[in-house]
């Protein structure tokens, strides 16, 4: 204790200086500041207003009707089951796996670890590929699944396994590192004061994390909504029935209508933004619940 | 009436946390589990909360005679404060306080009037009416702990149990706190125990201490007992500071360098050469040499800042280092300075038989 009280005031001494010798000249940080800008507005803010540029390019008219379309109607319904399927899962899955991770000693943890980070690693592609060769028509599986008459690869099984596959990590990874940081004693202390398991995981566990499992969910809703690659695999790119909304930008590129795949990537321009948005708060309540811990 | 555990035994891997310990603790009781970090005192507490289980199945936990061994810790009605709070940071202070009356089921569940009558109580209790609608995050240390505590005693627990209750605090606060929780537990008389790895702390607040080491108790009994009549130089050493003088045995004396000192508890030593124990408060430091019971050392350094002055010595024989504490005024009597000589009385030498290095 004296030791650290007696510390306290030549840290600090050494502290302001060595601040003021790290900060740049002024021509440098500006210099600095506009290389950043410039990058920003030329790969990321230009695009993104050219993708509305476009889509409103013959009128408003055209965009709501291009939206309109059945088979673009049929792509956003699909592009929301596949999310509504994946999304729960994987915070079902994902809150699991942090607990067990974060919360308990056992055998193959790191492995556990490593494996949920799988899908980080392997492109989207081969995900979907995955999936033909077990369940396509000349998979490991395939002769048995077309014996019971049950379709999954061209089909929307195939689509949400694609899905839950490539954000499979979302959730977990957010919510190991958090579980970890806050340990088990607020949890320990609602069990010894008499909290059945159910009630410690809804009255203390769920309100600690509930932001950090909220962004999470944001992330994993984005990519379940904007997966083209491993979708696309096992999709067979059937109009009106096996079409994301990813999917139907490309086709309607394909075929020229430039207008068209605009506006439909408006949508997940809008989701996009939201997303930012959404993550941007969640981010912002999770600090101040866990961060003012810190600072009193 | 008492809260006891019997055998238990605790290993984490290959690492030794409890090897066959028992321990009573008297209804009404205030006991210190003191002992270095590691010796397994905050397992002891943990299992006799129920937040860790025995390793042997002839482990026993009982609680006023009841065996609790088997119950999980939501059942066994034990007040638990963390070393590090564990306050549930997105509840108030109120809600952190009334968390264990809520969480019963709806039968033996307290009305809400209750629940805020009782809470209100408490929060008088600890000085902090005027904090209920804050948040841990918003309280100091201190002020922690002592909501910690509430929530503890809401449930009316049989037994406290503190896990290094003032550890993370500041000194002040901790002194202040300590004296606190003694005049709570006059009051209320709860069976309470609590691990500390301060001596000070465990001496000035327990009714009885226990002292581990390495997974065993190695004494347990008032704070007078341990500190007077230790068993082990490990409990000595623990208590308070220590000087080591090598010397022989002879006619039931212990003769250091060429001077001989009486030994307190003299029939534990049989072997001739042995360690002497002293502590700095029982060396006596005078200019002239006062018949055969003194021997020649040379001040090595003196600091008198504050409530006693301490000089360090050193022996002109084997020229070991060990130090002295004066009071203020035996200080100002005396003037030591650096460098000088001087001769060196001992009192209340004590030897022990084990073999043990400091």
């Amino acid at each position: 204790m004296t030791t650290s009280i007696a510390l306290a005031p030549s840290l600090q001494h050494e502290a302001a200086p060595r601040r003021a010798s790290t900060a740049e000249p002024p021509g440098v940080r500006r210099l600095l500041i506009g290389v950043a800008l410039a990058f920003i507005i030329l790969f990321l803010v230009l695009p993104l207003l050219f993708v509305f540029v476009e889509a409103f390019g013959k009128g408003a008219g055209y965009y709501f009707q291009a939206l309109s379309d059945p088979v673009t109607w049929a792509a956003i319904k699909l592009t929301l089951i596949a999310a509504g399927i994946s999304v729960p899962l994987n915070c079902v899955f994902g809150l699991c796996a942090a607990w067990a991770i974060a919360k308990f000693e056992f055998r193959g943890k790191s492995l556990l670890i490593t494996l949920i980070d799988l899908p980080f690693s392997v492109s989207p592609v081969i995900a979907g590929l995955l999936y033909v060769l077990v369940f396509g028509a000349q998979g490991w599986l395939g002769p048995w699944l077309d014996a019971h008459d049950i379709k999954i690869i061209f089909a929307v099984p195939g689509i949400v396994l694609a899905t839950i596959f490539v954000t499979f990590p979302f959730v977990a990874r957010e919510l190991i590192p958090l579980m970890q940081a806050q340990g088990k004693s607020e949890e320990e202390a609602a069990r010894v004061l008499g909290a059945s398991g159910w009630q410690t995981f809804t009255r203390v566990t769920l309100p600690n994390i509930k932001w950090g499992l909220l962004y999470g969910v944001i992330l994993c809703n984005a990519r379940a909504m904007g997966e083209f690659g491993a979708v696309s695999v096992v999709s067979g790119h059937i109009r009106g029935q096996t079409n994301t909304i990813p999917l139907h930008v490309e086709i309607l590129y394909n075929d020229y209508d430039f207008t068209g795949a605009f506006a439909v990537a408006s949508l997940l321009t809008f989701l996009a933004l939201i997303t930012l948005g959404l993550k941007t708060w969640a981010e912002r309540q999770n600090e101040i619940l866990h961060g003012r811990e810190q600072t009193a | 009436m008492s809260v006891e555990v019997r055998n238990v035994t605790k290993q984490f891997g290959s690492f030794t946390a409890l090897d066959h310990v028992s321990l009573k603790v008297e209804s009404g009781e205030l006991v210190a589990l003191l002992g270095p970090s590691g010796s397994g005192k905050t397992t002891l507490l943990r299992i006799i909360a129920g937040l860790e289980f025995p390793d042997l199945a002839d482990a026993t936990v009982l609680y006023y005679g009841e065996d609790v061994t088997r119950i999980p810790a939501s059942q066994r009605k034990a007040g638990f404060a963390f070393q590090h709070y564990a306050l549930f940071r997105h509840l108030s202070v109120f809600e952190n306080i009334a968390f264990g009356l809520r969480v019963r089921p709806r039968a033996t569940r307290p009305s809400e009037e209750e629940i805020r009558e009782r809470v209100n109580r408490l929060l008088k209790l600890i000085q902090l009416d005027a904090m209920a609608k804050r948040f841990p995050s918003q309280l100091s240390g201190g002020q922690r702990q002592r909501v910690a505590l509430a929530r503890a005693l809401a449930v009316e627990p049989k037994v406290l149990l503190l896990d290094e209750p003032f550890g993370a605090l500041d000194a002040k606060v901790r002194k202040e706190l300590r004296r606190w929780l003694r005049q709570l537990h006059d009051e209320i008389h709860i069976t309470t125990l609590f691990v500390t790895h301060d001596q000070e702390e465990a001496l000035e607040v327990a009714d009885r201490v226990a002292i581990l080491r390495s997974g065993k108790i190695e004494q347990i009994g008032t704070p007078e007992e341990i500190y007077d009549r230790p068993v082990s130089p490990f409990v000595y050493d623990f208590l308070g500071n220590v000087n080591l003088f090598s010397g022989r045995m002879k006619d039931g004396e212990v003769v250091i360098g060429d001077t001989s000192f009486a030994v307190t508890d003299t029939e534990r030593v049989a072997e001739t050469q042995t360690v002497a124990f002293v502590r700095p408060h029982d060396i006596h430091i005078a200019r002239t040499q006062n018949g055969a019971h003194s021997f020649p050392a040379q001040i090595v350094r003196c600091h008198a800042a504050g409530s006693v002055a301490t000089v360090d010595l050193e022996r002109l024989d084997d020229r070991v280092h060990f130090t002295a504490q004066l009071s203020k005024e035996e200080y100002q009597q005396l003037q030591p300075k650096t460098g000088e000589q001087v001769f060196v009385q001992l009192r209340n030498v004590r030897l022990f038989t084990d073999d043990y290095s400091i």
